[in-house]
């Protein structure tokens, strides 16, 4: 037996928020990102590991679920791989079903539904620390035998009871338990002639298929539906009255104590602006440090370069193309890490789902409900893992709209074109603080505007319903938050030595060649290819106020948001001779009549194109896959970007009529 | 049960909107439209629910969880005082 080839799989499942992805990352060694709120797992992930006897397994991460009978997309995923419908997976060997020992009933529906289906199933009692310090009194033993499956009491946070938890894996696996209750005769025969009907069409584990079929018919709420309910609920009651003790439940805990201000309907609202305004001054206040240090690095080595270099084409590619242009985008790193970090910390806390419940009061006047609110504000940090947490948005005409709207909330792509747009508005930096808090206030509300206006016209008549578990509040696992920070941070940096050093490159060739004869470095920019092509786009912009080379760095943009600003440096640096940083560089930029290019109107019309645009092909593909269509992605990529030009023209040519310059 | 004792019973039993804050009730029964999607996040019948707040969204506790959820389902469940 070779001990590289994997003898088994096994499917982590288990309720929302039950801790599936930390005991995956404690199996594996992996480092999935980890939220405390239901739909942090929104696709399937998978890992090995190795059990103390030497067996080695691929674990299978699903997306949570409450039960089999899938309320949205994210618990189709689960059931699908369950029944062995999801095309190009095997059912697994074993189900390792992770439940919540703080909330054992609720999750002990999940294993019987899991059991019922004839699987073999091994139970990662999780949250056992939890538990005890709440005096809750567990016995796994009991639990075993009522069950008929192993109960492990662990703690996946805490990696205590891994090891146990893995010497109960057991290879070869027990066999499956089976149903462990009956039903009346007349049941038990529509069970039978449903397993037999699936047997005939040539289904994966017939079986499965036949008892699901029963238990969660198409048409909901059939009598046969009730009594399973009814039954398995009962059995859970027998089982935990022998394995489970609460303490009396009258004392408030810690949450209780939060939660009585935190969603409280005034206090709670002066908490959740404060805790909102507080992360972008932040992000503006304590990133500046950084960030200047960062500018003067990347000045400092444009001087260092040009005074080793020989003068010429190829040093101006390194100075203006190369160092100008990555240096332009990386300089926003402390902005995107002090974004990410604020964002994993309110998820890790256990804030996120009481900001989603306050928020639904908004969200209900425009058609949405607080579950809508998770994905938008994923979408601040970035609008691709902002779509694909509306899979836990129920209705799917709530999550079509939210999708379409979704890349209004200003991701962190966005960031640097602000930050370096914002000082040409207002300096000092409470009031740029204000400025960009408006901004996001701003998109925000166009977003929730447009789904007021989309939702009835998409054919949604329904009002939507808000069912949402509030986990307890918890220290943030600052191991995982750390992790999600850095990994951010490292795609941050490696878009800016890939993707933006190439566009860079290719950007100053562009505006190099072909060569003019004149030494005139204005006359030798029109001449260049991205003076030609900036010529022929220059009657679309100019309404909006922006010269050429403006209009040339947002067609630029759409590869990618950030490389506007690398867009500018390189662009603008031809203008001048000493190197310099992007500020000093976009500010010193002038029209051809001597006249200072960036004026207050002209950052302004720029801010208003970068609020609505969707320049981000990665986010057009990933709607086309999670809406199924090219029609609404390509629909929401033209849609958004009319808009933006219209708001762009429409600020400038207003702000010319009322003499703002 | 009796048919007196059923109508009795009836007669006690609330919706869980209508149901007083800050009291522990018995779930008699789940009905209504979203009534799988309630019994799946813990709303089952014989389920112990104590009702921490009124309002258009609720917050109440199942077996120590905290749920929130809004008037409309709220009103699909129906309580008895425990």
């Amino acid at each position: 037996m070779s001990s590289s080839s994997i003898e088994a799989h096994i499917a982590l499942i288990g309720n929302p928020n039950s801790g599936k992805t930390t005991l995956f990352n404690a199996l594996t060694g992996q480092n999935q990102k980890v939220g405390n709120y239901a739909g942090a797992t929104v696709s399937r992930k998978s890992g090995q590991f190795f059990t103390p006897h030497g067996h080695q397994f691929e674990v299978i991460d699903l997306p949570g679920c409450y039960s089999l009978s899938p309320n949205s997309p994210d618990e189709e995923v689960t059931r699908d791989f369950l029944l062995g419908d999801q095309e190009g997976e095997t059912p697994p060997d074993l189900i390792l079903c992770v439940l919540d020992a703080t909330q054992l009933e609720r999750h002990l529906q999940l294993l019987l539904q899991v059991i019922d289906l004839g699987y073999s199933v091994v139970v990662a009692l999780n949250k056992i620390d939890s538990a005890e310090a709440q005096g809750l009194r567990i016995d796994p033993t009991s639990l075993s035998e009522d069950f008929a499956v192993p109960f492990v009491p662990l703690s996946a946070l805490n990696e205590r009871g891994i090891v146990q938890l893995k010497q109960a894996l057991r290879f070869p696996f027990p066999s499956a338990p089976g149903r462990l209750w009956k039903g009346p005769a007349e049941l038990e025969e529509s069970i039978e002639l449903s397993t037999k009907v699936a047997e005939e069409e040539g289904l994966p584990k017939p079986e499965a298929h036949g008892i699901q079929r029963i238990a969660c018919p198409e048409d909901a709420d059939t009598e046969a539906e009730q009594f399973i309910v009814k039954t398995r609920t009962e059995f859970i009651q027998r089982a935990v009255e022998a394995g489970l003790q609460r303490p009396d439940g009258s004392a408030q805990d810690f949450t209780d104590k939060i939660d009585a201000h935190a969603l409280h309907p005034i206090k709670g609202w002066f908490l959740f602006s404060g805790i909102m305004f507080a992360v972008f001054w932040t992000i503006f206040e304590f990133a500046s440090i950084p960030m200047d240090w960062i500018d003067g690095a990347f000045g400092s080595l444009g001087e260092w370069v040009t005074s080793k270099m020989n003068e010429g084409d190829f040093q101006s590619l390194i100075v203006d193309g190369v160092i100008a242009g990555v240096g332009g985008v990386l300089i926003f790193l402390p902005q995107i890490v002090l974004l990410f970090l604020f964002i994993s910390l309110l998820e890790s806390s256990g804030y996120m789902a009481r900001a989603a419940y306050l928020m639904d009061r908004v969200m209900s006047r425009v058609g949405l409900s607080g579950k809508s609110f998770l994905p938008l504000l994923s979408g601040y940090a970035c609008a691709i893992p902002g779509v694909m947490a509306t899979r836990t948005i129920s209705n799917a005409k709530e999550r079509l709209t939210t999708i379409l709207i979704l890349p209004w909330t200003s991701c962190s792509a966005r960031l640097p074109v602000y930050v370096m747009l914002i000082p040409f508005l207002v300096t000092g930096s409470l009031s740029q603080t204000a400025i960009m808090f408006g901004i996001y206030a701003v998109g925000t509300i166009t977003a929730l505007l447009a789904a007021k206006f989309l939702k009835p016209r998409l054919g949604a008549t329904e009002p939507p319903q808000f069912l949402l578990e509030l986990p307890p509040y918890q220290k943030p696992q600052w191991r995982h938050v750390f992790h999600q920070v850095r990994e951010r941070a490292f795609s941050f940096v490696k878009k800016a030595g890939t993707l933006i050093l190439g566009i860079s490159i290719l950007l100053w060739f562009l505006g190099t060649y072909p060569k003019s004869d004149s030494d005139d470095p204005v006359v030798q920019q029109e001449n260049s290819a991205m003076g030609r092509a900036g010529k022929l786009i220059e009657p679309i912009v100019s309404p909006l106020g922006w010269d050429a080379r403006m209009g040339t760095a947002m067609l630029t943009s759409f590869a990618a948001r950030e490389v506007f600003v690398s867009s500018l440096a390189v662009s603008y640096s031809a203008d001048s001779d000493e190197p310099e940083s992007v500020r000093e560089t976009v500010t010193n930029a002038k029209r051809p009549d001597g006249s200072p290019l960036f004026t207050p109107l002209v950052a302004l019309s720029l801010l208003a194109f970068f609020i609505y645009a969707l320049q981000c092909l990665p986010t057009t593909a990933v709607v086309k896959r999670e809406t199924g269509s090219w029609k609404w992605a390509l629909g929401q990529l033209g849609g958004m970007t009319a808009f933006a030009y219209l708001a762009a023209l429409a600020v400038y040519q207003i702000g010319k009529l009322i003499g703002y310059s | 049960m009796s048919n007196l004792a059923l109508h009795l019973e009836r007669d006690s039993a609330l919706t869980l909107s209508q149901a007083s804050t800050g009291c522990d009730f018995q779930i008699r029964a789940v009905d209504g439209p979203a009534c799988r999607q309630l019994r799946d996040i813990g709303f089952c019948e014989q389920m112990r629910v104590r009702k921490l707040t009124n309002g258009r969204n609720m917050l109440c506790t199942v077996c120590g969880t905290r749920l929130a959820l809004s008037k409309d389902l709220a009103d699909q469940i129906q309580v008895i005082p425990a």
